[in-house]
């Protein structure tokens, strides 16, 4: 205000010096004319005086406060904007008269201006005192990645660096599928369903459980498990096409692996005594073949063949226990199918002979080598004719068959002509613990052994089947792939090492993922 | 995985192969050092092997038993994973050391009824010439597959 009152006494001032300068003017001119006219001096003094004074002070005032009051506004109108002077009120442009159009367009331009510097000033309050984004996603306590069109690693966070043990440089600009190893749980994997999403989906999520990622120089046990999930969005504007989010379970999924250790801990107490009795039963046949009555030696075949079922069972038990934790592994090996099969019927000859049923062979003689991992079939060979015997009924045959179908499969059936299973258990058969109300009063068993048996089928990539009636017996079957087909599909996700690896719903190695 | 039914270890095979049996050789005076702490199943196999013509020695403590090996007048040994002293894992590592057994002749066989994680197990049938699950096998079959190990 002192700027406005100090320019308010400069035009006052300057308006008065003028003013003073015309009284002089115009006493010098009144004395000219007393000189040489009749007005009597004091007369034409007093007159020009009160003429020139009146005249000086009005036009003074008017003059002044027309200059300044434009100015007062525009004065005013920047106080109002000032934030510590906004009590002082808007300028009153109704009342200037002088430039009022001038006036009002230059302050309603200064309002403008101020709104801008209010959204600016907005803006930097804002960001002082809420974080950034970027701040945000790089302390997130997940870890995160964010890929680009290219599958490039464009960002990734704090968390994922220490979680995956690595520094910026060795991640970020990188192909995500250099930068981390993760196995997944089943052949659904990270990289196929991206490649899906990219030709069929503008936006895609998806989750995957139970993900391991491999980080170099850890034992297996010590790998980190977590869930996985993965927003695709097709062109984003940012750049950002997909985010992964990992969610650590190490804990939770690694306490899963101490009840395996149960199972693993209560097998081995099993097995000890299992070993001693097979042993001394077998040291029995020896020593008292041929030495005691056809009665008791059925009896010894008979505990032979009890305590071989009972090492059987602890193995579908370890097995189930496997699957159930994602451990279950298979090597599959170019094998000849009449080979493994004969054997194995062979074994069981024993077990079906105590109850006086006959094992018949039947095998094609065109089967190609199978891929099979030779343990795990054996057990489902082994388990579907331990069934046939089992449910038999005093029927005195079984028949297992082997041949080749139209789509080039290995199909093996094995055929009894016992009890038959009922309509309603049909749907349930392979559920895991599931046996239905009658031959759970009749028949030992835990349910699992169909169980394993279709989940190492499918795992080799076949498919088991039944056929039931009751009171006509039923016929299990699976198929098998050729050693070449599994050879082929395993060229494909191009695999170096000589064994072929499978599991159940166990690690499958992403192998797209470790081409470099 | 069931342990023993892997193919270069398969007894069953062998057991009905009449071939095998033909061609069978005499293992007279072939020694075994049986690396075991359970008593009734030494008993057992000792009966069995002293019966197909081997001598046997039973050796219940892990550190004895790898000491014994390392004088190397055996020719198969049989090894148990959970014995005293040391593990069964160490003694087949310290007998695959170079430095501490730089010559070992005899073929060592890990017998077990333990269950191992299958990277554990892998690693400890590679450096073992058999790998049998004690529970899965009666002490004849253990026999007719020590038969079939070229010695």
């Amino acid at each position: 205000m002192d700027q406005l009152q100090r320019f308010k006494r400069q035009i006052r001032n300057h308006l008065l010096f003028i003013l003073v300068a015309d009284n002089a003017f115009m006493i010098v001119s009144a004395w000219y004319a007393y000189v040489h006219k009749h007005f009597s001096v004091p007369q034409t003094m007093v007159l020009s005086g009160i003429t020139g004074f009146v005249l000086s002070v009005g036009f003074t005032i008017l003059s002044t406060s027309y200059l300044v009051r434009p100015l007062q506004a525009i004065w005013q109108a920047i106080l109002h904007i000032s934030p510590d002077t906004a009590e002082q009120g808007a300028p009153n442009l109704q009342k200037l008269p002088l430039g009022k159009d001038m006036v009002t367009n230059l302050v309603s331009h200064i309002y403008q201006l101020a709104s801008v510097m209010d959204a600016v000033a907005a803006t930097t309050k804002a960001e002082q005192s809420a974080p950034s984004h970027d701040f945000i996603a790089t302390n997130l306590p997940l870890p995160l990645l964010v890929l680009d069109k290219q599958d490039m690693v464009i960002f990734a966070n704090q968390d994922a660096l220490k979680y995956f043990e690595k520094e910026a440089d060795d991640i970020v600009g990188k192909s995500v599928y250099s930068a981390v190893d993760m196995s997944f749980t089943n052949e659904h994997t990270f990289d196929k369903w991206l490649a899906d999403a990219k030709a069929n989906k503008p936006v895609a999520a998806q989750t995957w459980e139970r993900v391991r990622i491999n980080l170099p120089n850890h034992e297996q046990s010590e790998l980190p498990l977590c869930d996985l999930a993965a927003y695709y969005n097709q062109g984003n504007p940012e750049g950002l096409e997909t985010m992964l989010v990992f969610f650590d379970h190490t804990q939770q999924y690694g306490q899963d692996n101490q009840a395996m250790s149960f199972v693993a801990l209560a097998v081995h107490e099993l097995r000890t005594p299992l070993t001693l009795l097979r042993g001394y039963i077998e040291v029995f046949e020896e020593e008292l073949h041929g030495k005691v009555t056809q009665e008791l030696e059925g009896y010894m075949s008979k505990m032979a063949v009890a305590a071989q079922q009972l090492s059987t069972f602890t193995n579908t038990i370890l097995n189930v226990s496997r699957i159930e934790n994602d451990q279950f592994v298979l090597k599959l090996n170019k094998e000849s199918w009449p080979g493994i099969l004969k054997s194995t019927v062979a074994d069981l000859q024993l077990r079906a002979s105590v109850r006086g049923i006959t094992l018949e062979l039947t095998v094609a003689s065109n089967l190609p080598p199978v891929g099979v991992d030779r343990t795990s079939i054996y057990e489902v060979i082994s388990n579907l004719i331990d069934n046939a015997i089992k449910y038999s009924n005093g029927s005195d045959r079984i028949i297992v068959k082997s041949y080749l179908t139209h789509e080039g499969l290995i199909e093996t059936t094995v055929q009894d002509f016992g009890v038959g299973i009922p309509e309603a258990a049909m749907p349930h058969l392979f559920d895991k613990f599931y046996r239905n109300q009658r031959s759970r009063a009749q028949i030992g068993g835990t349910g699992l052994g169909l169980y394993l048996a279709k989940s190492v089928v499918e795992a080799h990539g076949g498919a088991i089947w039944v056929r039931s009636k009751a009171g006509e017996g039923s016929t299990f079957g699976f198929t098998l792939l050729p050693y070449d087909q599994v050879a082929d599909a395993q060229k494909t996700s191009n695999n170096e090492s000589a064994d072929i690896v499978r599991s159940a719903h166990g690690w499958i190695k992403n192998h797209s993922l470790y081409r470099r | 995985m069931e342990p023993n039914n892997t193919t270069q270890n398969e007894p069953q095979n062998q057991q009905n192969s009449p071939a095998s049996a033909s061609t069978r050789q005499a293992p007279t005076g072939v020694k075994v050092l049986c690396s075991e702490d359970e008593h009734f199943i030494s008993e057992l196999y000792v009966r069995a092997l002293t019966n197909a013509g081997y001598t046997v020695t039973v050796e219940v403590d892990g550190l004895r038993g790898l000491n014994l090996a390392q004088s190397d007048q055996f020719d198969i040994i049989l090894l148990d994973l959970m014995i005293p002293s040391i593990t069964g894992i160490e003694v087949l590592r310290r007998l695959r050391d170079q430095t501490e057994t730089p010559h070992l002749r005899a073929k060592i066989i890990i017998t077990t009824n333990l269950e191992q994680r299958e990277d554990i197990r892998e690693n400890i049938e590679r450096q073992a010439d058999g790998y049998l699950v004690k529970a899965e096998i009666t002490p004849r079959e253990l026999v007719e597959f020590l038969e079939t190990l070229p010695l």
